[in-house]
């Protein structure tokens, strides 16, 4: 069961939330429970603290205000102890939602505090909230989970090209397609917790295996995802060796 | 035979003497010497070292009595090969090279004239120990952070270069006076030597903070000038504000109306659409006054005052948020404030290329971490996995630090990662900071 926790200092939008997705959740005979509902963050966490470490869905109010607390603070928290948990923000402010919020704490979605249609928007929500379950359970990725200070930040793995190390020291880039992701890291490391996956192609370069389109063995590089790797005498044998035990 | 091996000698000694400029130019420029960035000098050094040795060989079988001018041609050649593998292979424009290696020639040629009074094999260790001590010591005086700001200077660099390439001259007329010192002056001719290279140091240096403490000031200045567009902005409030409590008079009136006649319905959309208008209206001038008041520090706050000024008045439309204050930005404030600039200079020609230009700046400052997330409108045109490359640039060679130049800063600061992403229409750009302490 999916554990829903509410946390919002008006007590009557609380209830209305409340009140909707419980509808909804009866409606579609989904495996989801409100489990808490609190109007500031002490018993939320609390109630997280006690249910242990499992996936939950979190709606929790922007404008909290609640000594340190406030609503980033509490996402930050909830990450840090459900970090995969999913996160809905409630706002009074429409257009004003901030993209803080989405990008530091991968916010799932947004509803605004409309008088008309925040039960609709409530129940649009937690449709979405459960279709990505599906998903996900029908298709788990594997991920690599990078820490940048205090935010998570997860690649998938298939999506990874290659990593490669960057001109500072300790510092390594991976590639996708579509990003660029600097972080602090060695290579070796890397190398020994992704396995066969990946192949040490140049002291620099840890490329993924299924995405080397070709290979200059005479000039010393290949192609991973259109881009150029470099290819040393040591990782021309490792590859041949693969390439070997492939076929 | 006896000329191959003098030949051979001067081009020994002219290379040594080019490591030692090395050494300096490395310090000098703020930089870290890195095996990309040697392999890319060592070619065009050792072919001016050649040209050195030769230049000096032919004037002495030439012109063997004119000792000033033979020593004057040699260093001038020195000068303008320098100056020019310096230029290509930092990037840097013609009078930037020619300052930085008059400055590296000051050092190196205080260290060959005071080497001069060993003249055997030590004197090359020795020489190699002192150019590492020295340039380390520079680096531990922070003295190529700045020469740096010296560098950037626009107008100014003229006469810098003037006023370097008289240092150097000096420096140099010291070191041919050398051979006219009697051994007993010897010693007073070093620590003539040693104060000369001292003072001058502290010249530069000095330069620099007046640099440094004057754009301070202009950034203050900035700050105050922008403030009045924000006051302005903070004043629109005040207006909106007011007509609002205007409306809202007449609009209670009307509901109480309505809740006599008991139209509960009407009484609902009328409260909505008020809660939407205040919203509409006041609700984006609140929040942007809002955001730009949390960025505290001023070279900061001057910039982004100016970009987002700049961006609206070419129709880019922006966004800002800064959700904490931000009191520091863990490394050097001017090289956050170039990097900061680069991003939102290619952010505003890239989102200039889409039909719906606009930008995103996300700041936040929080528990020692100060992230930065630049994203803009992308035409998708190009091929990011190229852009940071040396000197690439979408719109030619030579236009802009780049994101190259970018790397170059980050790559001093072990504490700042930078990651991109490119997708669905959106390029965005990210800078962490760690063990940022106000």
């Amino acid at each position: 069961m999916i554990g829903i926790y509410l946390c919002d200092d008006d007590r009557a939008v609380r209830r209305r939330i409340q009140e909707a997705l419980e509808r909804k959740i009866f409606v579609e005979d989904w495996d989801m429970e409100v489990v808490c509902s609190a109007d500031s963050p002490g018993p939320l966490l609390e109630a997280l603290a006690e249910r242990g470490p499992r996936r939950g869905v979190y709606f929790l109010d922007v404008e909290l205000q609640d000594g340190d607390w406030d609503g980033f603070r509490l996402g930050q928290e909830i990450r840090r102890l459900d970090p995969h948990g999913t996160l809905v923000y409630i706002t009074a402010y429409g257009e004003l939602a901030c993209r803080t919020f989405q990008y530091h704490l991968e916010a799932f979605d947004y509803i605004v505090k409309d008088p008309e249609g925040l039960e609709e928007a409530v129940c649009r929500c937690l449709e979405a909230v459960h279709a990505r379950f599906q998903v996900e359970r029908r298709d788990p990725e594997e991920v690599l989970t990078l820490r940048e200070g205090d935010r998570v930040r997860h690649i998938p793995l298939k999506e990874i090209l290659f990593f490669e190390t960057a001109p500072a020291p300790h510092h390594v880039l991976l590639h996708t397609a579509g990003s660029r992701v600097d972080f602090v890291g060695s290579l070796s490391e890397l190398e020994k917790r992704l396995g066969e996956r990946f192949l040490r192609v140049h002291r620099a370069y840890l490329a993924a295996v299924d995405k080397i389109e070709s290979v200059d063995l005479k000039g010393g590089r290949l192609l991973v995802g259109g881009r150029t790797c470099l290819l040393s005498r040591a990782g021309r044998t490792a590859l041949k060796k693969r390439a070997g035990a492939g076929c | 035979m006896d000329l191959l091996l003098t030949l051979l000698w001067t081009i020994v000694d002219s290379l040594i003497g080019h490591g030692y400029l090395l050494t300096y130019l490395f310090a000098i420029l703020d930089e870290r010497p890195g095996r990309k960035r040697l392999g890319r000098i060592l070619p065009p050094l050792a072919a001016s070292s050649l040209v050195n040795a030769v230049v000096i060989l032919v004037s002495y079988l030439t012109i063997p009595d004119l000792l000033v001018l033979r020593s004057s041609l040699s260093s001038a050649a020195v000068l303008a090969m320098c100056t020019a593998w310096v230029r290509w292979a930092w990037r840097v424009n013609l009078r930037q090279a020619f300052a930085a290696v008059c400055m590296a020639g000051v050092f190196q040629v205080a260290l060959s004239a005071l080497l001069q009074a060993f003249y055997n094999l030590y004197s090359y260790l020795l020489g190699a120990a002192a150019a590492f001590l020295t340039a380390e010591l520079l680096w531990r005086l922070r003295f190529g952070r700045s020469f740096r700001l010296l560098l950037e200077e626009g107008e100014g660099l003229g006469r810098l270069c003037l006023l370097l390439f008289g240092l150097e001259a000096s420096m140099e007329a010291l070191s041919v006076l050398r051979w006219g010192v009697q051994t007993a002056y010897v010693p007073a001719y070093s620590i003539l030597t040693v104060v000369l290279t001292v003072l001058m140091t502290a010249l530069v240096l000095h330069l620099a903070r007046q640099v440094e403490s004057g754009r301070l000031l202009q950034a203050q200045q900035d700050v105050i000038a922008q403030q009045k567009l924000y006051e302005r902005d903070l004043e629109a409030i005040e207006r909106e504000v007011r007509s609002f409590r205007h409306d809202y008079k007449n609009l209670a009136a009307g509901l109480a109306g309505q809740v006599s006649a008991g139209e509960s319905e009407a009484l609902h959309r009328a409260l909505a659409s008020l809660d939407a208008n205040f919203d509409r209206r006041l609700g984006e001038k609140i929040r942007s006054a809002a955001q730009i008041g949390n960025v505290r520090v001023p070279q900061v706050r001057s910039l982004l005052l100016t970009k987002l000024t700049d961006m609206e008045a070419q129709g880019v439309s922006c966004r800002l948020e800064v959700l904490y204050p931000v009191e520091a930005v863990g490394m050097d404030v001017w090289d956050f404030v170039r990097c900061l600039g680069v991003l939102l200079d290619n952010a505003a020609e890239a989102a200039k290329e889409t039909a719906e230009p606009w930008v995103e700046i996300i700041l936040l400052a929080q528990g020692g971490t100060l992230s930065l997330r630049v994203a803009n409108a992308w035409s998708g045109a190009g091929d990011p996995g190229r852009f940071w490359e040396e000197g690439f640039s979408t719109k030619g060679p030579g236009r802009g630090l780049g994101l190259g130049g970018y790397q170059r800063i980050l790559a001093g600061w072990p504490n700042a990662v930078s990651s991109a992403g490119w997708e669905d229409g959106t390029f965005c750009q990210e800078l962490t900071i760690s063990e940022v302490r106000p």
